[in-house]
Parts: structure tokens; sequence; C-alpha cells
């Protein structure tokens, strides 16, 4: 072990000395435990107006305690409870494969169901492999980054720690070692071996997100993979705003009863806010939250929100949604959205009496821009059932044609752009009267050309290339004549 | 038993029933030693194919004639493997490129490789060079247009390249610059009744002046479209009677059914109908330039003439941005949300000067 340790990577910054490094085979689970009464203490000593800035890491102090201060659904952290339990004891190999975009609370969910039932966790982090020359300007060898991680997970897996001799075990990979992004085929190798040889569970947690499919999981974890090697595969979904608002509520909660000295008491507006700004990520939400709510300024950020009235919701009497435009993150928008912000246009009038979209289609160019082609054919598959009058649609169609004229163009960078706002401001200004009524999105049509193959028509010559085209348009209808009657 | 149509085509440069000063010609040309690439264009169903071959019979005898198919398989940039069908003699190899949609600039470049390395076995009393045949040129993307300059020239010593073409205005200009241009006009409809009368006697039946110019006026200047007609025909009913049903392509009903849907009713929902009609068109791989001809015959019809004009200025517009472009479900469908539209109005307005 201890050889081993000397290779580890030392982390150049902790913000956490509290909770040991991980890779010491120590539990971690207990870091809440330990921590937070000492700063509850440090916190009751020190005069109440001098902020403490020694306690690093604010936000550990938010972490959730017990499972049901998760933000996460309660179904998805019983699944994940219901396959830790069942396996933890049977002293098997089994593999569980957490997947979600980030921040949705995956390692969270691993780590407080884990304390919950006393497991220990080990995780591996990787160590860097890049070391400087030593006094004699040599490299010192180093073990094949695969065999190093092999030998850490089974050692993890099998071996009891002799401080706490916890035999219930849980081996967590979050931290996937480069070289198996570059051969996928190496990790194939690694957890075969896992599974002959190791004795606890392991818990691979990839995050992906959700522009770009081909990641971490995708591509290390292919379907034949967990099929053949049975990994279970659990994957959560971006937090719901009614999970982040309780997760923050209590974090407002956490504020008032301990930590009135560093920060303002949250507002439930300024919660709002916050749920609204960090698009189901609730690290993020976490954070904003702290910044947002930090004592020392007189100035609040109040003033950096920007309201949005949503004309659909004044029916349903909600409040106006606002965002912080100097913090969190941006809304990122899924083409189904897009394809409904253009097709449903909606004007409002400001102050100024003029009038404007809601969504200015400028916003959603630029949200779309990196795939200019298939949102159009999405837009164009769409439009017809939102256009109520033949002269509006007439523009539509003929913007729609200029758009894909200009598309077509594709060693113009720029014509692409213009392409997609032609065909989105287009449309938004074409469709003066929208239709009103649920139309669901439908993907673009499939237009591959499927020409009749020779062999199928009769009385052709044997030896002869014919041509689709042809084939179509003169021989198929008369071959067809002239072979049932031949008949 | 095979078609009339491929039964009866002539196989020798004299014994073609039109254009006959241009076959003299084609018979000069291949009279000396060596001709140049060539690029032959024309209508769909003028003869293109028919003179090509007769030319290479002039070429090489009636070795050409021994045919074979055979399916030769590329792999792209990319890994991908394609396979396409090629038809070829000892002398010359004819394949569609288009077949294979975007992966052509491949199939050109390794085809004519190929064959330009391998030299014929007996060049005694043979010509030194192959014949590569390319189908559709002017379907060809712009990169396998390219890639075919930069070939033609490479390999000018040992092969020759016949290209076929409908139209050369999508043929990039290097390209025509490199090739004899030949034009093969479709034949007039008299022509196309003399041939009909032809075939039907070497076939012994007798076929009246009139049904045969019927027929040809349907087959709208196709001969090879006319002649596969006529045995419809005559397979329906013989003896012919001179005002007997001549059946007609099904697109064409279908182009027919669909363009009085247009006039039946304009308004969105009619629109998305008629779209799937479109959509039912183009999938079948009828060609786009054919659905939107078929489709103006059929609207003007009821039109007077200043909105004739108008419709058809529309039509030639996104015709012409569907053969730049490769979505040609968007122009189709601009066209005619377009004509609804102008229609409409028409209409609107010649039941206002009633009242």
């Amino acid at each position: 072990m201890l050889k081993k340790h000397k290779t580890w990577f030392e982390p150049l910054f902790d913000f956490d000395e509290s909770e040991p490094p991980p890779q010491k085979l120590k539990s971690d689970v207990n870091k809440q435990g330990t921590s937070s009464p000492a700063k509850f203490s440090k916190s009751n000593t020190i005069k109440p107006m001098i902020f403490n800035i020694i306690d690093q890491n604010h936000i550990r102090n938010f972490d959730p305690v017990n499972i049901n201060d998760l933000a996460i659904h309660n179904k998805k952290v019983q699944e994940v409870e219901d396959w830790i339990l069942g396996n933890i004891k049977k002293n098997t190999s089994e593999m569980l494969l957490l997947t979600g975009p980030v921040g949705c609370g995956k390692s969270v969910t691993v780590l407080t169901i884990a304390k919950k039932h006393n497991v220990k966790i080990t995780e591996w982090i990787t160590p860097i492999d890049i070391e400087f020359p030593n006094d004699n300007g040599e490299f010192e060898f180093k073990v094949k980054q695969s065999t190093q991680f092999l030998d850490f997970i089974l050692n993890a897996a099998n071996f009891t720690s002799l401080l706490d001799n916890n035999d219930r075990k849980l081996v967590l990979v979050e931290d996937f070692p480069n070289t198996f992004m570059r051969t996928p085929s190496e990790l194939v190798y690694v957890l075969q071996q896992y599974k002959q040889r190791a004795k606890s569970p392991i818990v691979f947690i990839c995050s992906e997100s959700s522009t770009d499919k081909k990641t971490t999981s995708g591509n290390l974890f292919s379907d034949q993979l967990k099929n053949q090697l049975n990994i279970h595969h659990i994957s959560f979904n971006g937090v719901s705003t009614t999970g982040l608002r309780s997760a923050l509520k209590r974090m407002a909660e956490i504020i008032s009863k301990k930590y009135k000295s560093m920060y303002n008491a949250p507002t439930s507006d300024l919660i709002e806010c916050v749920v609204n700004s960090s698009a189901g990520d609730v690290r993020s939400a976490v954070t904003n939250l702290h910044f947002a709510c930090l004592k020392g300024t007189d100035q609040s950020l109040e003033t950096s929100i920007i309201t949005e009235k949503d004309q659909k919701t004044k029916t349903k009497k909600k409040k106006p949604n606002s965002k912080f435009t100097s913090i969190g993150k941006d809304q990122s928008i899924n083409i189904l959205h897009g394809v409904g912000r253009v097709l449903n246009p909606r004007v409002v009038v400001d102050v100024n009496g003029r009038s404007q979209f809601t969504h200015s289609p400028r916003e959603i160019v630029e949200q779309f821009i990196s795939q200019p082609s298939s949102f159009v054919n999405f837009i164009e598959e769409n439009y017809m059932p939102h256009f109520s009058n033949s002269a509006q649609i007439d523009r539509a169609a003929s913007t729609l044609s200029d758009a894909v004229f200009m598309l077509a163009e594709w060693r113009e960078k720029v014509c692409q752009e213009y392409g997609l706002y032609c065909a989105v401001a287009g449309l938004m200004l074409a469709n003066k009267d929208p239709v009103s009524a649920w139309n669901p999105v439908r993907g673009p049509k499939n237009m591959k050309i499927t020409y009749p193959v020779p062999s199928e028509l009769q009385l052709l010559e044997e030896n002869y290339l014919y041509k689709g085209k042809t084939l179509v348009s003169d021989y198929q209808t008369f071959c067809k004549i002239i072979n049932s009657n031949y008949d | 038993m095979s078609l009339w149509v491929d039964k009866h085509r002539p196989k020798d440069l004299m014994k073609l029933d039109y254009h006959k000063e241009q076959a003299v010609r084609l018979k000069n040309l291949v009279q000396q030693s060596d001709f140049p690439h060539l690029l032959i264009y024309g209508p769909s169903g003028a003869g293109k194919k028919t003179r090509v071959m007769c030319l290479l019979r002039e070429l090489y005898g009636s070795g050409v004639e021994r045919l074979r198919q055979e399916t030769m398989n590329f792999t792209t940039p990319s890994n991908k493997k394609i396979e396409i069908m090629t038809v070829s003699s000892n002398y010359h190899i004819e394949v569609n490129p288009t077949d294979v949609g975007i992966h052509d600039r491949v199939v050109i470049m390794d085809l004519v490789k190929n064959v330009a390395q391998t030299h014929q076995i007996d060049s005694n009393g043979q010509r030194e060079f192959k014949v590569v045949i390319l189908n559709e040129v002017d379907d060809l993307t712009k990169d396998a247009q390219h890639a075919l300059r930069r070939t033609m020239e490479k390999y000018v010593a040992t092969c020759r390249l016949i290209l076929i073409a409908n139209s050369i205005s999508r043929v990039i200009p290097a390209i025509r610059s490199r090739c004899l241009t030949i034009s093969v006009p479709a034949p007039t409809e008299s022509e196309i009744a003399s041939v009909l009368q032809l075939v039907c006697k070497k076939e012994c039946l007798s076929l009246s002046n009139d049904l045969a110019l019927r027929i040809a006026k349907s087959a709208d200047r196709n001969l090879r479209r006319a002649l596969l007609m006529c045995e419809a025909c005559k397979v329906q009913q013989y003896p012919f009677t001179p005002d007997q049903k001549v059946p007609e392509p099904d697109w064409q009903t279908f182009i027919r059914e669909t363009a009085s849907m247009i006039l039946s009713e304009q308004s969105p929902k009619k629109l998305c109908e008629v779209r799937q009609k479109l959509y039912e068109l183009i999938i079948h791989g009828i060609p786009t330039e054919t659905i939107f001809s078929g489709l103006l015959k059929e609207l003007v019809r009821n039109c007077d003439m200043t909105l004739k004009c108008q419709v058809a200025s529309y039509a030639a517009r996104y015709e012409h941005r569907m053969r730049l472009g490769n979505k040609p479900i968007f122009h189709l469908e601009a066209f005619v949300a377009k004509f609804m539209a102008i229609y409409k109005k028409f209409m609107e307005e010649s039941l206002g000067d009633m009242f």
C-alpha cells in the first residue's frame, strides 16, 4: 500500500482539509458528521459580526445529510439504494452504471446512501502521469495506467481497511483514467478481470450532456459490454424544479439556523430566481444561492434580475419568471422547444409601444447555429398546421425555399447563418395569426429514394444497365401491363 | 421473350432511324484511329445509349455485345463499404455512379483508375484504349465532377470516357471543354410514329397511322416510352383500333390527381395533403423536374393568360433553385403554396367581377 501511495497524485489545492483524500483508502463518508459539528461549534464561539473566512468549504455545509434531503426523485434514490443493498452483502462483483447530466446528484446519491447503511466507499482518482525528471534528468518507470487502475479497484474491493474493519465495501469510479478514452477495449479487459476476481460491487458514474451524446458512458459502456458483464444501468434526469426548490429551501433553513453571520436569509423570490437560472443542476444552484446570499455588500442582486412576463401564465396566476443575468447557467433549449418557439411566435408590446417577439429570432438562431440544416428540416416538417391562411403559408414556404437555397452553399460559413436566420425570422414574421392547436412535433422525413430493382420487373434484358429513373418513369407501368396480359 | 424496345434496338450506326446525318458523322469519327472523350446529352428516350452502343460496335466489333454483369466494391475514405452494379464487355464498362449517392467520387476515381491501369491483352488490330461509360453525369456531385476532370487528363492514354447526360447545364465547364459534346435531340412525333410503324411491321402487326401518332403524342417525344406504350396497347387490345385507349404511366395519373387537389381547395390543410403526395412521388424516384413540369401543365389549364405567365415564371424560379439545391421538397412545396396563394386571389377577384 505504501509503495503505491508514493505514486498518488497529491492535490495542489484541496479545499477541504477535514476530508482525507479518498485514495488513502479511508472512508470519507463520515466527513459530514465530523465537519459539521466542528463548524457549528466554531461559529458559536466566534463573535457573530466576524465572517468565518477560515471555514473554507462553505458549500459543503449544505450537503445533504440523509436520504430525504436529496433533491433527486425518490424512486431513483430507491432504485440505487435497492441495488446497493442487494449486492453489498453478497460479496459479488456486480457493476452499476449511473449516468445523467452534470449536477443532477449522481455522486451525492451514492455517498448519502452509503453513509446511511454504513458502507465504506473507496474512490479511484486518476494520478497525474507526467512527473518531473529526477536530479539525474531521468524519468521514473511508470506502471501502465490500466494496470494501476485494475490493481487499485481489486485491492479496494477485496481488502478491508485495518482502521475500521468494515467489510461493507463499495468501489466508486467517477474519474476514468484517460487511457480508456483512447482505447475503450482496455476497459473491457479490466472489467472482465474485476468481474472474476473482485468481491465487492463497483459503481461507475458518468455525466453526460444533452448536446454531446458521444460521451464517456456511450463510448466506454457499449450495450454489448453492458449485456456481457451484466452491468446495471440507472440513468438520472436533471433535477426537477420542485426538487430543486425543496433543496434550496432546506439550504435556507440551514442558513437561518447556523450561518446567520455569513449569509443574508434568502427570500423565496431569490430561491425562485436561482431555481429558474440553474436548469436542473443542483450543484450550481447551491453555489449560486451561496453567492446571492453572501453578506458584505449592501447592494443586493435584485437589480440584475430580468423579469420576463409570460402571457400564457396569466390565466394560471403564476408569478413572473425571473432569472439572474449575472450568474447561473444559460438555458439551453432542445430542438423541439426551438421548433415550438418558431412555429408559435408570440408578440408582446413593450413600453414604447413597439411590438416584439417574446423569443427573438436572433436568440433562436444562436441556439441552433451549429446544426442549421437539421433545424430547418424540423421546421419544414412541422410548420404547415400552424398556419391559417394561404397567403401567409405562401410567404413561409418561399422563405423556407430561400433558406434551404442558402444552406445548400455549405462552403460559405456565413450562408449557414443567413439561411437559418432567414428560415426562423421569415417563418415567425409570416405567421400573423398562428393556429393554436396541439400539434406534436415530428422528425423530418427520410427522403431516401428507392428505385425498383430490375429483377422485380420481368421481361427486362438480363445484362443491360437500366437507370433507376427510367425504370420508374417508363418501364414500371408498362412492364406490369405487358406482363399481366401475357400470363 | 424480351420487350420490343430492347429487341428492336438498332445495332448499327447506319440503321438508325433518325438523326441520320449525325450517324454518318459518328461513323467517320471512329474511322480514325482515335477519338476524344465524348459528352452525349439529350432528353430521356432520345436514343443516346443506342448511339453509344452502335459507336462501340463500330469501334470494337460485335465483341462489345457480350455483356456481363458484375458488382464492384469500393471503400470510401470514411471506411464505408459501397457496392455498385456494372455492366461490361472486354472493351468497355458501364456504370451509373449516382447509384451510390454522395460517394460517387470514390467510384469514379477508383473505377477509371482500375480500367486505365489494365491494358488490352491483345492490342493487335484493336484499339489501344478501353471505354468507360458514365451515365447521368449531370446528377454527379460537384466533388465527383472535379475528380472526373483530373482523371480524364491523367488516363487519356489508356481509356476514353463517354459521358451521358440529360442536360449539360449542370456539368461543370471544365468537363464540357474536355469533351466532344454531342447533342441528341428528342425525335419528333412523326419520327416516333414511323419508328412505331416499323417495329409493328417487324412484329407482323398492322398499326394505323392515327394510333401511331396518338401514341407518339402521349409519349412526350420519348421513344422508349412510345415503344413501351405501343406494346402495352398491343397486349391490351389487338387488332388495334384507332380510338383505343393508350395507357399512360401511373405517375402521370398521380400527378394529375395531385394537381386537381390543389385546384379544388387552397388552404394550409390541403397543402398538407399535397405535401404527402409529393413525398410519395419523390421517394418513388420520379425525377423532380418531371413532377414540376407535370404539375405546371395540369395547373395552368384553368388559368387566363396573365395568370399563366405568373405561374410559369414562378415555376421556373423554383425549379431553377431546386436544381441548384439539394432538397427538392422545399421548392416544390413553395411552388404549390405560391400557386395556391395567387390562384385563390385570382378566383376571388373573378368572383368579385361577376357581381
